[in-house]
């Protein structure tokens, strides 16, 4: 400890011995320097660092706004488009609804002329069977009618027992047709 | 004394007043009964005024929108300036005083910060000449500012009758009012960078010196950590002191323009 002490009292004593308050004092020469730097270099400030920093923050903050604009109007740009898609889809909703519905008319329509025509048909095909029933009938019954003659001659031939001759035959027949014609007084 | 004592005698030479004495390198130029020479002053005068250039020079060179590493830090110390000098005391009147405020506040954070740089540990603002040349620019601008905006006797008015004490005081505070912002601001302004950097000088002597004195001085080499440490530390303290030093003058002067333009309360 002694040895720092002692050495603080000496360098108060040193310093004793060669400070000086004239050591201190500002020169002309030194002011004049310091002025001269200090104008150098606030002319250099005034005229070249701030007008470039200045240019500078111009420049970003036009660039920054111009991508500011454009995302704006990229923005609009595709609302707009989704607007018209959207127009679009439902004028295609639209489009579809009404073709679904004219195929679902046109069908219908389709329908109902099938319903009438095969209705048609069928009545027709109902009236030329009758047709035909009735056409048979009346040919079956032609044919019987000339038939029944035949056989109700035959018949009443084996009924007698004996075939009548023709002479016979035709007196039988010329009888009843006298009969029919005269007996009807008698009778 | 003690052989100890004697041999740490023998080492330490304490710092003095003449370490702010430089002689001249070379030839001098005498002008007018003035002698201009490069000295070891003018030297770091004139190292601090290309740090000054080189660095906005080399930051702004090719100035790009999306800066480089130089040009941030140009633009970062710029914008400091303006954000926080300027505009917290001038407003929307700080674009007119960014030259001065920036010029201000880079020269003297660029003279202060070779009193840490290594092998030099000196700035030039330990000599009084340098602080009171800005300080006189300081004083110029903001009595120029205030004498345009409200006229000579409008100013001197606005300076020394503050409105709204009781009439009797204005016997004090006319001349108090024009003591301080006319005479001693300048002085002030002056002095607390100047005696900042020069005591700045004298603790980092005093530690640096101090610890290889020690080493040399026999038993007191146990104390010579202490003293490197605290050297250390002190480096630390002088880099921030630089700073705020340079931070103080240029928002003082900030300041003293935005007092002087104010309008009459």
């Amino acid at each position: 400890m002694a040895g720092v002490l002692s050495l603080i009292v000496a360098a108060e004593e040193a310093a004793e011995e060669v400070n000086e308050a004239s050591d201190l004092y500002p020169h002309w020469e030194e002011l004049l320097v310091g002025a001269l730097a200090f104008a150098i270099l606030f002319y250099f400030m005034w005229k070249w660092v701030l007008p470039r920093i200045g240019a500078l923050l111009d420049e970003r903050r036009e660039k920054i706004q111009g991508e500011l604009e454009q995302a704006e109007a990229t923005r609009s740009e595709a609302d707009a488009l989704l607007a018209d898609y959207r127009t679009q889809l439902a004028g295609a909703r639209d489009e579809a609804n009404r073709i679904i519905e004219e195929a679902r008319q046109t069908a219908d329509q389709v329908r109902i002329d099938l319903q009438a025509k095969a209705e048609q048909e069928s009545q027709a095909t109902v009236a030329r069977a009758q047709e035909e029933i009735r056409a048979e009938r009346d040919r079956v019954f032609q044919e019987l009618r000339s038939q029944v003659g035949e056989i109700a001659v035959e018949l009443a031939g084996r009924v007698v027992g004996e075939s009548l001759d023709t002479s016979a035959h035709e007196r039988l027949i010329d009888e009843y047709i006298d009969q029919v014609t005269g007996g009807g007084a008698q009778n | 004394m003690s052989g100890a004592v004697a041999a740490v005698l023998g080492q330490f030479h304490p710092p003095t007043t003449k370490d702010f004495v430089w002689d001249c390198w070379g030839p001098s130029l005498d002008v007018g009964g003035l002698s201009f020479c490069m000295n070891f002053i003018h030297f770091l005068v004139v190292l601090g005024f290309i740090l000054f250039i080189a660095f906005f020079y080399f930051g702004l060179r090719k100035p790009a929108v999306v800066p480089g590493r130089m040009q941030s830090l140009a633009e970062l110390g710029i914008g400091f300036v303006k954000e926080n000098v300027a505009m917290p005391m001038l407003g929307t009147e700080s674009a007119r005083f960014m030259p001065l405020l920036a010029t201000l506040f880079f020269a003297i954070f660029f003279w202060n910060i070779f009193e840490v740089a290594p092998g030099i540990n000196f700035s030039s603002n330990s000599r009084v000449a340098f602080p009171l040349v800005m300080a006189l620019v300081a004083w110029v601008t903001y009595n120029a500012v205030g004498i345009k905006k409200h006229g000579f006797f409008g100013y001197l008015k606005h300076v020394m009758v503050p409105p709204g004490a009781p009439v009797p005081l204005y016997v004090l505070l006319v001349p108090i009012e024009f003591l301080t912002q006319i005479i001693i601001r300048p002085i002030t302004l002056t002095v607390r960078l100047w005696a900042n950097f020069m005591a700045g000088h004298f603790l980092l002597a005093v530690f640096f010196l101090g610890t290889i004195a020690m080493l040399q001085g026999g038993f007191t080499a146990i104390f010579a950590p202490f003293s490197f440490a605290i050297a250390i530390a002190l480096v630390g303290f002088e880099i921030f002191v630089s700073g705020l030093q340079a931070f103080i003058f240029a928002i003082l002067t900030a300041s003293y323009i935005g007092g002087a333009m104010a309008e009459e309360h």
